[in-house]
This record gives C-alpha cells, structure tokens and sequence, in this order.
C-alpha cells in the first residue's frame, strides 16, 4: 500500500495549526492512481497508461471550506497546500512530517486487457455470432487514504475493469470486477440481446405492467432513490433530515448503499472523508431511514451520519454520493414475477435515468426490451422509457425477486463528478406504469 | 521554473531507447475553483502539473502520463498496438500573446461578491427566483511540446467558466442553468446574467408548445451552435466535404449566402487563441464555408496527406491526460457587425424568437429536431412563451433558410471545441410538440 508509511501524527499536527477554531477540522487527502487503456481495434498509441499521485488540503469552517491541491506528495507540496487552504502561514510552523510514500511498482501492464477481446469474442463464436465487437477496456486501480485533526483512515484501495463497446445498432458499457471468462459470457450475452432487438419497433407508449431485471433496476433505484435521497440533491429543496420518516415508495423496497459489501476489488472501509462506511439503510419498507451524507451535511444535524463523501478525484470537494446499492429480496422468483405481467415488458438493461430534483419528475431509459408472453420473455421490442413521478413510480413496484446479484454497475457522473457506481440487486415488478415507446 | 529541460531530457532518454519517434507534452498550471450551493461555500486553489510521452515505430507505440514533471527514468510500457507517426515541424507565422493572459486569478472575495451580486440582481429581476448553486473556474496554464521531429512549442492560456442554476418555487418548481466562457472570469457580468436567468424561468413557467406552426424564427446563439455542433459531420474530418456534398442544391450551394463558417485556432480574444494546436502544428484560419458555398472541411495533418494545403492546426489537447484530437478551436459562424439583434426581431412579422435548448439535437433521415424554449412573436412583440416545444426542418431547409446574422457573436464549449455563432433569423423551420424531428409539414 502506497501510503502506509505517512506520519500520521505529524500529518496531523501540522493540520492542527490551521484548525484554529473549536468547530474546525482539516485533513490531507493522499491519492495515487493508475490508468492502462486499450483502444478498440488496435488504435495507435497502443497500450496508454497514467499514473498519477497528489494530495488535497482541507479546512472546514461552518459552511465554508477551503481546498488546496498539489499534483505532488512531498512535505514541501503539503506544507504550500496547508498554507494555501488555511490563507495563512502559522507564526512558529511545526517540522514538516515525513511523507515516505512507496515508490510505483515496475513497468505498467495488464495481460489480462490484452487477453479479454479474444475471450470476447470466443463467446460470441460459441454462441453462434460472427458480430464484430471490439471493446475499449480500461483498468482503474485507485488508493487513497485521509488524514485529519479528527478523523483518520487506513489506506483503501479500488481496483475494476471498465468497457465499452460501439456497433452500428448500439453501445454498450458496463464496470466490471474481472476481465474472466465467465465476464466475457456474460458480455456476449448482452451484445446477442442487443443485436437481436437492433430494428424492433419500440412497443406503444400507454400504461403497462413490466419487469425489470437486475441490471435495470439497479439503475432505476441508482437514479430515483440514491440521487433523491443524497443530502445535497434533497437540499434543493429544504433541510436533509425533512425526508427522514417519509414514505417515498411501496413497502417492498428495503433499499441500503453498502459500501463494505460490494464486489471484491471496491469494498470500503472509510468514505473519501476518512469516516468509517456503514450498512446504510435507505430506504425500509420504503420509508426514508438515513439520506446520503457527508460530513459537511452532518454537521448539521443530529440526525444525518456521515460516511458517505466521496471524491471524483483530489481536485474535487467531496459530496454525498452512493457506493454499493442493495436491494433485499423477497420470496418471489422471477417467473412468479413475471407471471404476474402477462402482456407486459421485460426489460433487462437501463441506459440511463434522469431525476429533476425540484420536480420529482424521472425518466428511465431503456435500449430495447421483451413482451411478456405466457409468463415468458417473448418477441424483442426496440427504444422505450419509463417516465413519472419518482414518488409514483416507486410506489409502483408490486414485487421483488428472490435472486439477487451482482449487476448494473457504471459510472456516475452527477456534477461533473464521475464516479464508479456498484449495485447487487433482485428483479423488481412495477404495475401499470407510463411506457413511452 | 519551466518543464522544458525535464521534457527534452526525457525526449532524449526515448530517442536512446530506439523509439523512431517520440513526443513529450508537459503542462502547468493553476486555477481557483469557487463553488456555492444550498448555503456552503467551497473556494478550492488548485496548482497543477503533468506530462505525456507518446512513442513508437511503424509496428508498436505506447503513450504514458503522469504527474509531476516529465521523468526521462519512468517505467514505460512495452510498445503494442498499430504503429505511430508524428508530424513534422512547419513554420510558425508571428505571433504576440494577448496582455490578458497575464492578469490574476480571479480572488476568492470577488468570486464571492460575484455571486452575491447574482443573487441580488435575480431577485430584483424576479423575486422568488434564487440561485441553486454555482461554480466558478478560472485558470491560466502554460504548455511545452518537444518531438523527434523538431517540433519545440510552448503555448499559455487562460480561460474562465461559470456554471449557474436558478430556481422558481412557485407555482410549481421549475429551474434552468447556464454555462458561460470568458477569457477573464472578472468580465462575467452579475445583471445580464440574471436577466437571462430570469427570461429563462418565466418561459418555464408561462410557456406551452403549439401543436404545430411555421413562421420566421430568430435564434439565438445557443440555438445555432447546438444546431452547428450537431452537423459537426458536415464540417469536421475527411468524411465531412463526401457528407456535405449530398446536401448541396444543384447551383453546388450548401447554404444561403449569409452562411460563412470559419474555423480560427488564432482568433483574437478567443478563449483557445494559440500559435500552434496540441501538435504543434500551427493554427491558422480557414473558410469552410464561404458566403454558402462549401469550401473545405476542417482537417489535422495526418488527415490531408495529398493536399497539405488544407489542413490546419486543430488537434485539441485539453490536459496532458488527453492524446491530441481533431477538432474545432473556434469554429463558428460569420456574425454581420452591421445588424443588430433588435434590428432583426422589430422586423420579425410572425414567428418565434428561440432562446435556448432544452435538451440534445436528433438527427434522423435528414432532419433536425431540438426541443428548444423562447417566445412567440408577433410584428415584432413577444405574445407568449413558448417551453418543451420542438424545433425541427430538413437539413438543408435550415441551412439554405438563413436570411440574416445578427452582429451578437458569442461562443460555447460544445465537446472540448469551442463553437461560436451570432442570432439568425432563419425561414422554413417548423415548431411541433411531438418529440424527435418528425416529418415534413406537408407530409
């Protein structure tokens, strides 16, 4: 770990003499990242990499912070950070803490980029497709670790894969823990389905039972509970903990962001603030628990929790965002969920969502889908989208799956923050909602 | 202290390692970032340094970044993929840096005072209207590119961004938001803004869509260059003159005669104003469409091998994380310093004066199809406000459509180009309420 060898204490104290005020607090945001790319079909350059290290000094003050960042980790980087984010240099400075930060290991590769679009398209030869699909893959490794005058983390560390793949009838994109043979199925599955739905009329806009699968509810649930549910987004609108107690959605929804339980690579310890991360219950039998927080909104209140600030990178203040969504599933399968919209949709994968805040007004998107018939997916229809008010439309869901698994993983890009996204969830049913085609 | 040094020394340790050609790209620079939202403040002072190497043969080639200054013993990776070739040195015409490069970052008191005068004139314009949050950045850099083939540039920039968004409560929550460019965060001004942000939450909260209607339509900047930037295909790359030709009438015209597209990587006061591109190649300004007529698309080097006289600098490199891509550095359209806006809506009969989009273009079989907001007109006054309505015509009925420029040139970051375009009164056009771009009126 690239930052186990910080001082600490004398990190710490040298913090201590901007945090002049009893309600301050500062910390150093110590980051180190590492990107290697490979463009699809062998664009020139090949194999691109970036690595990158630097530092963020923070002083809090009420509710006004002051950042300084450095593309640096040296004690004279930090202490020109510490003096720039507290717009003062101390009168008698401590000595500058030791910094010793692990020096980047041997030359950068990653066989298992260079193996996967043969793995790719293996899968799709297997199942008797001769598409071309060539992705770009990247792989993202990630380390950081907070050290403040009043809370501190361990180093934590992310490392996935992310793809994305452009064909004349679509794109499609995912993050991935693996670049294993089992992602490479799981891939070319979803390319078959794509490819298959690429000139099927978009179903007839009315009202309609459908079924989501878990990678499209991990996305609708991304979109209408986590975002409504952040501290900043429900600032819009009034104080954070006016949603606490209010029913947002059907008493099948016990909604978490777990950022200790997502996939391997991604699991925390400590959000982006150095706060330790908890089992957060978002929702429960669809009342509002506990919004999305971070330490600025918690300070605010006695009923917030922090533990949920995250950084797109150092530059960037952290804000309150979801990590890893749960989703708790019931008893039923999918095929007593999908018997109970015959005539329906089923609608496997989301591209996206958009939630007006002010409004509550939601549209989901969805690349193509299946008609329900007989209690089976059926015939593929093309382009459609859910839309409503998000309070409606969660009020909606009339059964949860039993199976619940790993899906719907992507980037979040809420802000101009961009932001890995996890999510392990069940199939949800949602009666008699507006289907626009 | 300059990185030229660290980059040629490390230019130098690639070329000993045998790599036929090599590049190294070295940036610093520094910003103040002020943001408001929900009662918090955040004033973030950033200093930033990176660099890239990109190298290769004619068989393999890596690129690498990272930050801090170029490094000539990092631990490059092992060279795949499709072989590289980088451009050759040409003569750099004179060029004289604009004095506003040198001027400071805007402080964290005048962030704030700007957004507390926002605040006051938005409410003087509307009351009950406030800001929801804000986000100011303003920042300067100063570039160095050495190659294997000669090419030693430095290029230094400046440029400033604010992002607002405004909300109306009542009667029901509506907001809208704006981005806007300047060279010197000093010259955004609070008044006009929130008069913009003003007009913008009343159309939303007044407006309706007519079902559907024709007429004359002024639009305004934003409009033309979502429009412009969504036909990108016709003026951007090798493909682009082949796309425009389909388009062409039988006299070989693209457009109306008040139709002059230019591209200017040396435009003065403008935000990317810059000798040479992220290349190295110098920029210049080229016609790409002269009085309706087409006349060339906008080409990189490596994209005019049997006619260098076309290309032009334009590979766009934003930071030292980005490898350098075609694109536009100020592409917009010729504005007509003899009309002015007022001019142009008093002489409007009947029709629509379109502020802004509500969302992206759709192209589909041809046509064009933007939802837009503004307000409908009549002999010259605005009779209604017109919200969630959309905007649609063939393409060459807008292009060839145009009847006048207006002299109100301004620009918008569309990608990582920069697009530029005046109000225009436009002919032809229809207003629907349906999404998408539709069929024809008379279909």
């Amino acid at each position: 770990m690239p930052f186990s060898h910080l001082d600490s204490s004398g990190i710490a104290r040298t913090l201590s003499q901007i945090a002049d005020e009893v309600t301050d607090s500062a910390d150093a945001f110590f980051e180190r990242q590492e990107e290697i790319m490979l463009p699809a079909g062998g664009t020139a350059p090949g194999l691109r990499v970036w690595r990158e290290e630097g530092l963020a000094v923070r002083l809090g003050r009420g509710d006004q912070s002051w950042m300084a960042t450095r593309d640096e980790i040296s004690p004279e980087a930090f202490r020109d950070a510490v003096r720039r984010a507290g717009r003062a240099l101390p009168r008698a400075p401590y000595p500058d803490p030791r910094l010793d930060v692990l020096p980047w290991q041997k030359a950068p590769e990653a066989p298992d980029l260079l193996e996967f679009p043969s793995r790719l398209q293996g899968a799709l030869r297997s199942r008797g497709v001769h598409f071309t699909a060539e992705p770009t893959l990247r792989r993202h490794r990630r380390w950081v670790r907070l050290i403040g005058t009043r809370v501190s983390s361990g180093t934590e560390s992310e490392h996935f894969f992310s793809l994305e793949i452009h064909m004349p009838w679509g794109k499609f994109g995912a993050l991935l823990p693996s670049l294993d043979q089992p992602t490479a199925d799981r891939t070319a599955q979803s390319l078959i389905r794509l490819f298959q739905a690429r000139d099927c009329d978009p179903p007839p806009s009315r009202r309609q039972t459908c079924v989501l699968g878990a990678g499209a509810t991990a996305v609708f649930l991304h979109e209408a509970v986590a975002h409504a549910l952040e501290a900043d987004t429900l600032a819009l609108g009034g104080h954070p903990e006016a949603a606490i107690g209010v029913s947002m959605g059907s008493s099948h929804l016990n909604v978490f962001d777990d950022p200790g339980s997502g996939p391997r690579g991604v699991r925390r310890q400590a959000d982006d603030e150095g706060f330790p991360v908890s089992r957060r219950c978002l929702l429960r039998a669809g009342v509002v628990e506990q919004p999305i927080c971070d330490r600025a909104w918690a300070r605010r209140s006695d009923l917030l929790t922090a533990g949920a600030g995250r950084r797109g990178h150092r530059r960037s203040p952290p804000a309150p965002r979801s990590t890893h969504l749960a989703l708790a599933g019931s008893d039923s399968s999918l095929q007593d969920l999908l018997a109970g919209a015959e005539g329906g949709l089923y609608l496997p994968e989301a591209e996206r969502g958009l939630l007006d805040p002010l409004s509550g007004a939601f549209t989901l998107r969805f690349p193509y889908g299946r008609r329900i018939q007989h209690g089976v997916p059926g015939e593929p229809v093309g382009p459609c989208s859910i839309s409503g008010r998000v309070v409606d439309l969660l009020e909606r869901v009339n059964g949860v799956g039993r199976e619940v698994q790993a899906a719907g993983a992507g980037w979040c890009a809420k802000g101009g923050l961009k932001l890995p996204v996890w999510a392990t969830v069940p199939e949800i049913r949602l009666e008699n909602v507006e289907i626009r085609g | 202290m300059t990185l030229e040094p660290a980059a040629a020394e490390t230019l130098e340790s690639l070329a000993g390692l045998g790599w036929e050609e090599a590049e190294v790209f070295a940036k610093r620079g520094r910003s103040r970032s002020f943001q408001v939202a929900a009662g918090q403040e955040t004033s973030t002072l950033r200093q930033e340094e990176g660099w890239a190497a990109r190298a290769g043969d004619r068989r393999r080639s890596f690129f690498f970044g990272s930050t801090g200054s170029p490094d000539p013993g990092a631990s490059w990776p092992e060279g795949d993929g499709h072989g590289l070739r980088l451009p050759s040195a040409r003569p750099i015409p004179r060029w004289t840096p604009p004095s506003s490069l040198d001027s400071p970052l805007i402080a964290e008191g005048e962030a704030r005072g700007l957004f507390e005068a926002l605040a006051r004139a938005l409410d003087t314009e509307l009351p009950g209207a406030r800001v929801l949050q804000g986000h100011l950045e303003d920042g300067s850099s100063e570039s160095w590119l050495l190659s294997t083939r000669d090419i030693a540039a430095t290029v230094r920039q400046r440029a400033a961004t604010l992002y607002v968004e405004a909300a109306q409560m009542r009667p029901t929550p509506r907001r809208v938001s704006m981005t806007l460019l300047e060279r010197d965060a000093r010259r955004f001004n609070p008044p006009a803004i929130a008069r913009r942000l003003a007009d913008h939450l009343l159309i939303t909260h007044r407006g309706s869509a007519p079902r559907r209607d024709r007429g004359e339509f002024l639009l305004a900047p934003e409009v033309v260059i979502d429009l412009l930037a969504a036909l990108s295909f016709l003026w951007v790359g090798p493909r682009a003159a082949e796309a425009a030709a389909e388009l062409e009438d039988r006299r070989g015209r693209l457009a109306s005669s008040a139709f002059t597209l230019v591209d200017d990587g040396r435009l003065p006061g403008g935000l990317m104003e810059a000798p040479v591109d992220g290349e190295g190649q110098p920029t210049r300004r080229v016609a790409l469409v002269g009085e309706g007529s087409y006349q060339q698309p906008l080409l990189a080097w490596w994209q005019t091998p049997s006619s260098p006289q076309q290309l032009s600098g334009c590979s766009l490199r934003a930071s030292w994380r980005d490898l350098p891509t075609p694109g536009p550095t100020h592409l917009y359209l010729e504005p007509d310093d003899s009309t002015s806006v007022v001019r142009l809506l008093e002489n409007l009969r009947r029709g629509y004066y379109l502020l802004a989009t509500e969302g992206g273009v759709k192209i589909e079989r041809g046509r064009l199809g933007v939802p837009v907001r503004g307000f409908a007109i009549d002999n010259g006054r605005p009779t209604g406000s017109v919200t969630g309505a959309w905007l649609t015509a063939s393409i060459p009925t807008f292009l060839t459509g145009i009847l006048a420029a207006a002299r109100d040139l301004s620009f918008q970051m569309r990608g990582s180009g920069i697009w530029g375009a005046p109000t225009l009164l436009v002919r032809g056009l229809e207003l629907r309420h349906r999404p998408g771009p539709g069929k024809p009126l008379s279909e």
